[in-house]
């Protein structure tokens, strides 16, 4: 038998001035795991380390000098989306996504190169238009001044909460987030693909991660999969960029759903521009001669998984109607 | 500790596999007060897996300590000779769903929701359901024996293991039990499993009864001033031979915390009771409601409602449901810790155990809520102190001495549903010392290495506040 309680911490002394009011509230965290259930990015990577409670007891291991802080750490506290249902859940009523938010500037602070979940801007093909600007409501890109005479666009890495509509904005594709975590747009044409082409799926669901809080959590269930949709869950219905429709239809998708959060609830007022994206694409695909009714929006609000899965359910029966795309669908049916 | 990562790499792929601080340092702990770093965390995809990285644990005496969702109140899965931490996550398909024989067949690292989840389509369930069940892993709740709310009538998780696959600290593969409800074929070595909280062996598959959803189910809440009354009640409704799916107590304290955490704006009463009927013929199941009610009243219940619907339900439970962690809301400066959190009764002595808790933490300067699922005898309770003050964890050793007496004097059990892990090891070894050494004979002869989660149980430190690092700054 060891030395019963003989670690190896390593006493760290770096300031954590933000992050260490928050000790008490770290000491209300009972560990009870629960917040797991809800953490979209757990299901994605399934090690504790990446759950609400995993990255507290970071935070808690490092302002009190029990871990030094490494990249590995940095790397893990900075990925979140700030989907928030771990803080509004907690029935211990621990601010996680603000503890989290006060480490992450502490971290910038002792010079760590931070990614995670954030947007990175690639400068050789930002044309610094500007658009990415205004979309995001927490004010984390800008336009600042770059040298004498230019500008380029900046990410405020505490603020970004990493939803990625800038992403699916930008017209020049300069704007990334790291793969791993299921969101980036080769990622979800992966997922659509798979969807389709792996597991026969007719219909596409892209459901935001508030709109749709997934039934199963880690399991997997042969009886369960049985099913004519697919649904992907990604952080914004902003985030569903109009080629992933086209490349579902492309794939032979019979049709897709886009749940977002209804207007005014929406964390980062993405609804809106999926809803005038979708108006857009609905023209567009009558020119490709796709029937625009194969394309389906609907509002869900946080807990209504009952009326999504309703309208999912609905919105089969319409396709099956309808069946595989037909090329002179559209002037046979509405007359285009 | 030497332990060839490459190696374990080569077995289950290096991303299932890490040595690096942020992994160890979150594997650490799970829910108790306990803190010790592992060596490495491996995740197992499939029961190869499991034997080849057995074989090499114990060819090289390396401790093993297989974890599901790390839900543990006791320090189970806290590995105190540090070893590799058996992350069994990623075991989690629903093998087979079997309605006509009333069995399912999942692998350890299925989530008891998810299970329930599928069933539900079928017309079944998975009766146990410990509070945790949104991440609680069978394989977990079969190394706790975990129970749960419907418990009262559906019993434990011992009741629903038929068989299970077992990977042994050698790396042989058992398969135990059978497809049956009962067998009587030789040793039921499949009992001594649950319950063992991974000293034994690695649970690689298990087969599981499962039950059909009764067709009515209705709720019921009361109000006591005296938690006297409340403690009276419930066993006045037990031993009147009544049939609750449910009877759940929940004292002021608990009370106070779900109000402050969640306003819910209860009636901050002396005690609460819920006691729940199903069935599938209604008249039968208000029947059972009535007379419960009746011996509510009897005690001085008050405010008595009760709903068959489904969302009332849910609402009238919501606060039962997050106490646990709610407690930590009752008081500034206080937490909630995960000690004494578990003990059972006998039937006739709720009332007296709930008096007594109370007197003793007021004695010891700490605060303890008593609730839970007093119906089967399962009063939890948490102790509640400053975690900053050296004294306050004296004073939680104190009641933990003084109430597992009393909770052993009146023929009461350590715990209940939870498992002894390491905080609840020196009251239990104090209680049953006639079981220690046939537990270690045990032990001994299916680990003869003792790599399985060493120091647990009987084998765990006499002192549980310096057996790991608390996982609280103190001073």
């Amino acid at each position: 038998m060891g030395k019963i309680g003989d670690l190896f911490y390593i006493k760290g002394n770096k300031k954590f001035k933000r992050s260490k009011k928050w000790e008490g509230e770290l000491n209300k965290c009972i560990r009870c795991g629960y917040c797991y259930e809800l953490c979209p990015l757990f299901k994605t990577n399934n090690w504790e380390s990446d759950t609400p409670r995993g990255k507290l007891l970071l935070i808690y291991g490092m302002i009190n000098g029990e871990i030094e802080p490494s990249q590995e750490i940095v790397d893990k506290i900075f990925q979140c989306f700030y989907c928030k249902n771990c803080s509004d859940n907690c029935s211990a009523g621990v601010p996680v996504t603000e503890i989290l938010t006060d480490a992450r500037a502490d971290l910038i602070e002792q010079g760590f190169e931070v990614l995670g979940t954030l947007v990175t801007i690639d400068e050789d093909l930002c044309s610094v238009c500007g658009i990415c600007v205004p979309l995001c409501k927490y004010e984390a890109l800008s336009i600042e001044p770059d040298g004498k005479d230019k500008e380029k666009i900046v990410v405020d890495k505490v603020e970004c909460r990493g939803c990625g509509l800038c992403v699916s904005a930008c017209p020049s594709g300069a704007i990334t987030q790291k793969e791993g975590c299921e969101i980036t747009l080769p990622e979800l044409h992966k997922k659509v693909e798979e969807l389709i082409k792996e597991h026969g799926k007719k219909l596409v669901v892209f459901a935001c991660n508030w709109s749709m809080f997934p039934g199963m959590q880690l399991s997997e269930s042969p009886i369960l999969v049985k099913t004519e949709y697919g649904i992907i869950v990604s952080m914004c219905s902003g985030r569903v960029a109009p080629e992933l429709i086209l490349k579902a239809f492309e794939g032979g998708a019979w049709g897709v759903m886009v749940a977002g959060c209804p207007p005014e609830e929406c964390d980062h007022d993405g609804n809106y521009k999926t809803r005038r994206r979708l108006v857009l694409l609905k023209n567009i695909l009558k020119e490709l001669n796709i029937n625009p009714k194969r394309v389906k929006l609907e509002w869900i609000s946080t807990g209504e998984s009952a009326k999504l899965q309703n309208e999912i359910n609905g919105f089969s029966k319409e396709i099956e109607k309808m069946g595989p795309i037909n090329k002179i669908e559209v002037s046979k049916e509405i007359g285009g | 500790m030497k332990i060839d990562i490459e190696k374990l790499k080569k077995i289950v792929g290096s991303e299932n596999v890490s040595d690096d601080i942020a992994d160890l340092y979150v594997y650490a702990s799970d829910a108790s007060v306990h803190h010790a770093l592992p060596s490495a965390i491996v995740r197992p995809k499939t029961i190869e897996h499991v034997q080849k990285i057995m074989r090499y644990a114990n060819k090289n005496k390396i401790p093993i300590v297989p974890r599901g969702a790390g839900s543990g109140t006791s320090g189970h899965t806290v590995p105190i000779d540090g070893g590799i931490i058996l992350d069994m996550k990623r075991m989690n398909k629903i093998i087979d769903i079997v309605p006509t024989d009333m069995l399912v067949r999942v692998q350890p690292g299925v989530v008891d929701d998810d299970l329930n989840r599928a069933l539900k389509p079928l017309g079944l369930f998975y009766p146990p359901a410990p509070a945790s069940s949104r991440i609680a892993t069978i394989g977990g709740e079969i190394a706790a024996n975990a129970s749960g709310v419907r418990s009262v009538k559906y019993g434990a998780t011992r009741d629903y293991v038929y068989g299970m696959k077992v990977v042994l600290a050698n790396g042989d593969l058992v398969n135990m039990g059978a497809n049956t409800r009962v067998h009587s074929s030789g040793y039921q070595l499949e009992r001594l499993i649950v319950g063992s909280e991974g000293t034994l062996g690695v649970v690689v598959e298990a087969t599981m009864g499962i039950r059909p959803i009764p067709k009515y189910r209705c709720l019921a809440v009361a109000n006591f001033d005296k938690l006297e009354d409340a403690g009276n009640t419930i066993s006045d409704i037990i031993s009147s031979g009544c049939e609750p799916s449910m009877l759940e107590l929940m004292d002021k304290i608990g009370i106070v915390a779900v109000n402050k955490a969640m306003d819910l704006g209860l009636k901050e009463v002396g005690a609460i009771i819920l006691f729940e009927a199903d069935g599938n013929v209604k008249d039968a199941v208000d029947f059972e409601i009535e007379k419960m009610k009746k011996i509510c009243k009897k005690h001085n219940g008050t405010d008595i409602k009760k709903s068959y619907d489904l969302a009332e339900r849910t609402k009238l439970f919501s606060g039962r449901k997050k106490l646990f962690a709610a407690l930590s809301r009752y008081k500034e400066g206080i937490i909630c810790t995960d000690l004494a959190d578990d003990m059972g009764v006998p039937n006739s002595k709720i009332a007296e155990a709930a008096a007594k808790i109370h007197e003793i933490a007021k004695k010891n300067n700490v605060i303890m809520a008593v609730y839970g699922h007093c119906g089967s005898g399962v009063i939890h309770t948490k102790i509640m102190l400053d975690p900053k003050k050296k004294s306050q964890w004296k004073d939680a050793e104190n009641v933990i001495e003084e109430l597992y007496d009393y909770i052993h004097s009146v023929g009461g059990v350590t715990s209940a549903e939870h498992g002894i892990g390491l905080s609840k090891a020196p009251p239990w070894k104090k209680a049953r010392p006639d079981l220690i050494p046939v537990m270690r004979k045990v032990k001994k002869a299916l680990d003869p290495n003792n790599i399985l989660n060493p120091h647990k149980i009987m084998d765990a430190p006499d002192d549980w506040v310096g057996a790991t690092n608390l996982r609280y700054k103190v001073g």
